[in-house]
C-alpha cells in the first residue's frame, strides 16, 4: 500500500465520517493498493497514520458493514465509521 | 412461510419538515385502512448534552448505507411485530433549537404492535443507521459520541 500516484485501476477510496474527519482534516482520499498482497480495512486504517483502530469504529465496504479484517481490493469504498448518535 | 407486504417511506431531508402535512398525506394514503398509528417526533433540545445553551445541532449521515439500513430495520421490524405501515422522516443539515429531527410513524391493526413497532424503529434509527450529530455552542462544534438515554 502507498500513496503513489495514480492509477485508478488499483485505489480503493477511503471515506472518513463526523469526529473521524475532523481529526484525519479530510473526508475522502484515494490510496493505492500494492498488487503483491491483498489488505484488510485495518491495515489500510494503520496506514493513515490515524493512530489505532478505535474498537468502536465501524467499517463499511461498498456500503455494507463488515469486520475491520475483511480484506479490501482496488476499486472498494471504504468508509470508517464512527458510533451513530442518530433520531 | 410467507411475510406480508409491507409498506415503506424513507426520507432524509435537508430542509426544515412540514411534519403536519406530510404525516397526514402518509396517513391519508397509506395507513388509512389500519386501525392504529403510532408516531413519534423529536425535537432539538434547548441544551448541549452537558447543559450549555445549543446555538444549532448539525446531523450529518452516509448516503446510500444510512437509507438502507432504515430500510433494512424497518422492513425486518414491520414483520416482527405484524405492522404494516411506516413513516420515516428524518433531518440533515443544521437545525436550531426546537426543530424537529426526526419522525416516525407506524401503522398496524392494534395498538400493540403499532406503539411496539414505533419505539423499536426509533431505536434502530438511533443505534443502527449512519447519523452523526454534532452540538454547537458558543461557535464550538462537539461531535456526540453517544446518543440520550432512553
Amino acid at each position: 500500500m502507498n500513496q503513489r500516484q495514480p492509477d485508478p485501476g488499483d485505489q480503493v477510496k477511503v471515506l472518513l465520517f463526523a469526529s473521524l474527519r475532523e481529526q484525519a482534516g479530510w473526508s475522502d482520499r484515494c490510496i493505492s493498493l500494492s498488487r503483491q498482497r491483498v489488505f484488510s480495512a485495518r491495515e489500510i486504517w494503520d496506514g493513515l497514520d490515524l493512530g489505532e483502530l478505535p474498537r468502536m469504529v465501524l467499517v463499511a465496504i461498498n456500503q455494507t458493514i463488515v469486520s475491520p479484517d475483511h480484506p479490501v481490493h482496488a476499486g472498494d469504498e471504504l468508509a470508517f465509521l464512527p458510533p451513530f448518535t442518530g433520531g | 412461510m410467507g411475510s406480508n407486504p409491507v409498506d415503506l417511506e424513507i426520507r432524509i431531508l435537508d430542509q426544515s419538515l412540514s411534519e403536519g402535512l406530510q404525516l397526514e398525506t402518509w396517513l391519508r394514503s397509506r395507513a388509512v385502512s389500519d386501525a392504529a398509528t403510532a408516531i413519534f417526533m423529536g425535537r432539538v433540545r434547548e441544551l448541549t448534552m452537558d447543559g450549555r445553551p445549543l446555538e444549532a445541532l448539525e446531523l450529518s449521515h452516509y448516503p446510500g448505507l444510512c437509507e438502507r439500513r432504515i430500510e433494512s430495520c424497518a422492513r425486518q421490524l414491520l414483520e416482527q411485530h405484524s405492522a404494516r405501515c411506516a413513516l420515516v422522516l428524518h433531518r440533515v443539515g443544521r437545525l436550531l433549537p426546537g426543530e424537529l429531527i426526526v419522525l416516525v410513524a407506524v401503522s398496524a391493526d392494534r395498538r400493540g404492535p403499532a406503539q411496539r413497532c414505533c419505539a423499536a424503529l426509533l431505536e434502530a434509527l438511533k443505534h443502527e443507521a449512519p447519523f452523526w450529530k454534532r452540538e454547537w455552542s458558543q461557535g464550538v462544534g462537539t461531535w456526540l459520541s453517544s446518543n440520550t438515554p432512553l
